[in-house]
């Protein structure tokens, strides 16, 4: 067992490795930047002034160097400038006495790196956007896979019948639509005081506010998570992993059903609420675990979309903001977070799967 | 307002000159205030030399309640030295700590911010600057005419990369050293500065007040306001996310010169996306908009908030560049300008909200505007141009960004050339990357902001070789009429040139222009002084909120 994380570790290190490689790549190829040149320059600089702007702040060196830089295996790049004689480098921070900065600041040095977008260490900038992330996963989560669940399980115990095949219905329609059509349909009818539910349910008395749910989960950063801010973002994000989940429980509860133990148990006379409670659904639930864990980057993906469309500060808007900007460290840190939250999610479904399925042992 | 006790000139011997013309009929209101502020008349006194009483004139401010606080929905970008700000958003956050020497107002006319007055010699080649007694900086020391020489010295410094205040300042810096010229900025005594050009200049009060113009600590000059926080503004920045939220509050530590209403602002930043910032007035998120573009001005008016709209020169250009062939060819350019009509353009592109252009550039509220006679449109004069140049064949790429109204004017255009039977592909590029190449597509669209005068866009657009000269453009008589125009103060014989100067645009087809944008801004009722202004301008200072 001790061995397996082991190994785990490992390979999330490599795969970390290898995809900031592939980001600093991406983002450091010349046209990405002129961008960012421009826009922390001034927008309409000129292509000599680009090159002295990339020059004087440290883009200038060849791309594997700077990666060593980032990483923190080769020393941060210094410069003196030859008019006022004044250094400046990667690891002197502003204010700084060049003389008592540290030779090698990279991420094994445990320093992220500055966001040029939002001017600020990525440190600081990335742990307060996940914590907001976390709040609207945990909700999503905790929406989403009791829902899943009893859907895939009430569907599957009864292979075919009328409770199966709407219920299938409802989980086929959900999955395939994405984040990005529900959510301007959830805001449409729920969330605008000129369209949709809302004027009818505020013409009727029922609301007392101008919309029934509001379209932006903005104030849920500062003044905490109401029904009325969250439902929408949650809804959104729950509505689509759902759907998928519950076919998953669905067919592995159907497959159950059908299984020997369950005619015997039948045979014996157990009632049919006994037979789902006590013998079909730990058997029923191996496959869907995997698959929830599996959600999880998923998941990210889905925040990407829903933070951007309800304007909600976290993770995924950062990582939106990061690669439009070609802020190159802030994306790097994005990326490294997100490696983490793959792996450590499959180390857990496979660990779990052990603890499920007996026939399974990690070697 | 009652703020703001100054002594201006009281008249100018040219401001006397253009009174008679707008009295004549030749200027409007509007002209004849940017004018003659512009050479040191008070607004009060040129109010009074066209015949009107500026109570009833000047463009009404009213005077809020103290305190309050006010959200505003506007992007929050990162902030950097002043002198390179690129976007006006920048300003308006910076704008509670760093204010400005001069501010021009919604009508046209310039004030005195930091400056109590200023005057031109008659040839407008030299300039006293006098420093509004009293004011100091939040951290004690007075300001002086110390600091405006210092900050004048670094906005001429065109060494440091992004700085446009360089362009502003036009001849005051040395083409040979890229800094300001020996002895062009004088300290008079502490409270007065003067600006000598070596040949007249009617820009440089324009200049100062656009806003990369921030004024500075002397000693601060170059540097990012939020990292010291230093400024003679009556505010302080408490907060700053990039691309989340700013938020402002009144500095109690300092006495500020003027008043100042609110006690707290807070800008929000919720994208880019219009529809976003509709989601969020419906969530009651902020009280008043940046800018309301598109079909979204009829929807924040639908939901009952106040709509504030003014008339601008902020526009779109759609210009081939010459460097590229076909678009060296002066029948080509002609024939595209022959087969756009730009009142199609202003119904596709923007609603309507606006009015047309003539595609010179130079627009009827700028002072030294000539009226042409009218452009015409012929699809049939054009695809026969087009067959003359020998390029029927040729396909025009048209680029454009990806967003709301450059795109879909640019689509306008090229729908209107198909009909005319060119051969037309569009190009759409996010605005992440679009602006890394904008000066040097082939034929791509642009929007340029309002700026006071005509001869300040032809200048920064149009003379041979400048930076931001996208057209390719450069034409020697053009050139000299233009530094002709440059020095002439007296407005009907710069008109004389600035006719021939519009019709060389259109003679040459540089580009399509085709209609003056109109900007709307959104506020809920119970906000005072959030006016839209022709360049976005928020001045936090006057702001306020009914009690």
């Amino acid at each position: 067992m001790g061995q397996f994380i082991l190994r785990r570790a490992g390979v999330m290190l490599l795969t970390a490795l290898c995809l900031t490689f592939v980001v600093f790549f991406l983002t450091n190829l010349f046209p990405n930047l002129e961008k960012l040149a421009k826009t922390q320059g001034n927008a309409r600089m000129t292509d000599a002034e680009v090159v002295s702007w990339l020059d004087r702040n440290g883009y200038g060196g060849p791309m594997i160097v700077r990666y060593g830089e980032w990483l923190g295996v080769a020393p941060g790049w210094t410069r003196e400038d030859p008019e006022t004689g004044r250094i400046t480098g990667r690891c002197i921070d502003q204010g700084m006495d060049p003389a008592e900065a540290p030779r090698f600041c990279g991420l094994l040095q445990g320093d992220l790196g500055y966001s040029t977008v939002s001017d600020a260490e990525v440190s600081e900038i990335i742990g307060g956007r996940l914590q907001l992330t976390l709040i609207l996963m945990a909700w999503a989560f905790g929406v989403m896979v009791p829902a899943a669940l009893i859907i895939g399980v009430l569907a599957g115990m009864r292979e075919g019948s009328r409770t199966d095949r709407s219920l299938s219905t409802l989980a086929i329609a959900s999955t395939a639509t994405p984040e990005y059509v529900s959510g301007v349909i959830f805001i449409v009818l729920l969330a605008s005081s000129t369209a949709g539910l809302s004027p009818i349910l505020a013409e009727w008395g029922w609301i007392d506010s101008r919309t029934l749910f509001l379209g932006s989960a903005r104030s849920a950063m500062e003044e905490g998570v109401t029904f009325w801010n969250f439902t929408l973002p949650v809804m959104t994000i729950a509505l689509y992993g759902m759907g998928y989940i519950a076919r998953m429980t669905r067919a592995s509860m159907a497959e159950v059903m059908t299984a020997q133990y369950i005619r015997t148990a039948r045979l014996k006379g157990q009632s049919f609420r006994n037979i789902v409670l006590k013998h079909a659904l730990r058997n029923a639930l191996i496959a869907p675990f995997t698959v929830i864990m599996l959600q999880f980057p998923w998941l990210l993906t889905g925040v990407v979309i829903v933070e951007t469309l309800f304007n909600y500060n976290g993770f995924g808007w950062t990582l939106v903001q990061a690669a439009s900007n070609n802020d190159i460290e802030l994306l790097l840190a994005c990326s490294i977070v997100a490696v983490f939250v793959v792996l450590v999610t499959q180390l857990i479904s496979d660990i779990g799967y052990v603890f499920l399925n007996p026939r399974i042992r990690l070697a | 307002m009652t703020i703001h006790p100054r002594t201006h000139l009281a008249t100018h011997p040219v401001a006397e000159m253009y009174a008679d013309e707008y009295k004549a009929g030749k200027l409007s209101r509007r002209e004849f205030m940017t004018r003659s502020t512009a050479l040191g008349v008070s607004a009060a006194a040129a109010y009074s030399l066209i015949g009107l009483a500026p109570s009833t004139a000047q463009a009404q401010m009213a005077t809020p309640p103290m305190g309050g606080s006010l959200r505003i929905q506007m992007e929050v970008r990162a902030l950097k030295d002043p002198r390179t700000f690129d976007w006006s958003q920048m300003a308006n956050v910076s704008r509670g700590i760093l204010e400005y020497l001069v501010e021009s107002r919604a009508d046209g006319s310039f004030n005195g911010v930091l400056l109590e007055s200023w005057e031109a010699n008659e040839d407008a080649s030299q300039y006293i600057l006098r420093v509004r007694p009293g004011i100091t900086f939040n951290n004690g020391d007075p300001f002086t005419a110390e600091d405006v020489a210092a900050n004048f010295i670094g906005w001429c410094d065109s060494t440091v990369e992004g700085n446009s205040m360089a362009a502003r300042m036009g001849a005051l810096v040395d083409p040979d050293t890229g800094v300001a010229r020996e002895g062009a900025i004088e300290v008079i005594d502490d409270m007065t500065v003067q600006i000598t050009y070596p040949a007249s200049d009617i820009t440089l009060v324009a200049g100062i007040a656009d806003y990369p113009a921030a004024v500075q600590h002397r000693d601060l000059i170059g540097t990012n306001p939020l990292d010291h926080g230093i400024g003679t503004g009556a505010y302080r920045v408490t907060d700053y996310e990039v691309g989340v939220s700013a938020r402002l509050e009144k500095n109690t530590d300092h006495t500020y010169w003027g008043e100042a209403y609110l006690d707290e602002i807070v800008f929000i930043d919720l994208g880019q996306d219009p529809a976003a910032w509709f989601a969020g007035a419906e969530a009651g998120e902020f009280d008043m908009t940046y800018e309301t573009v598109g079909e979204f001005v009829d929807l924040f008016s639908a939901i009952g908030w106040t709509q504030s709209e003014v008339v601008t020169a902020a526009t779109v250009v759609i210009r081939p560049n010459q460097n590229n062939a076909p678009y060296d060819d002066v029948r080509v350019r002609r024939a595209i300008a022959l087969a756009v009509d730009p009142q199609v353009c202003l119904d596709l592109g923007i609603n309507g909200q606006g009015v047309t252009a003539e595609n010179h550039h130079v627009a009827p509220i700028h002072p030294e505007y000539a009226e042409l006679p009218p452009i015409t449109v012929d699809k049939e004069a054009a695809a026969a141009l087009l067959a003359e140049a020998g390029q029927s064949d040729f396909v025009f790429e048209i680029t454009s960004i990806d967003d709301d109204y450059r795109r879909n004017t640019t689509d306008a255009v090229a729908a209107q050339l198909r009909d005319a039977g060119f051969n037309v592909e569009r190009t759409v590029i996010p605005g992440s990357t679009f602006w890394n190449d904008w000066t040097t597509y082939s034929f791509s669209s642009t929007n340029w902001n309002h700026r006071e005068l005509g001869v300040i866009i032809l200048n920064l657009a149009y003379r041979s070789g400048v930076a931001w000269n996208e057209s390719g453009f450069a034409n020697a008589e053009f050139d000299a009429l233009l530094d002709q125009a440059n020095g002439i103060a007296d407005a009907d014989a710069r008109r004389e040139i600035m006719a021939r100067l519009q019709s060389i645009m259109q003679e040459e087809g540089v580009t399509l222009q085709p209609y003056w944008r109109s900007l709307f801004r959104h506020y809920r009722d119970g906000v005072i002084n959030a006016d839209m202004h022709p360049k976005f301008e928020i001045n936090v200072h006057y702001l306020g909120v009914a009690a």
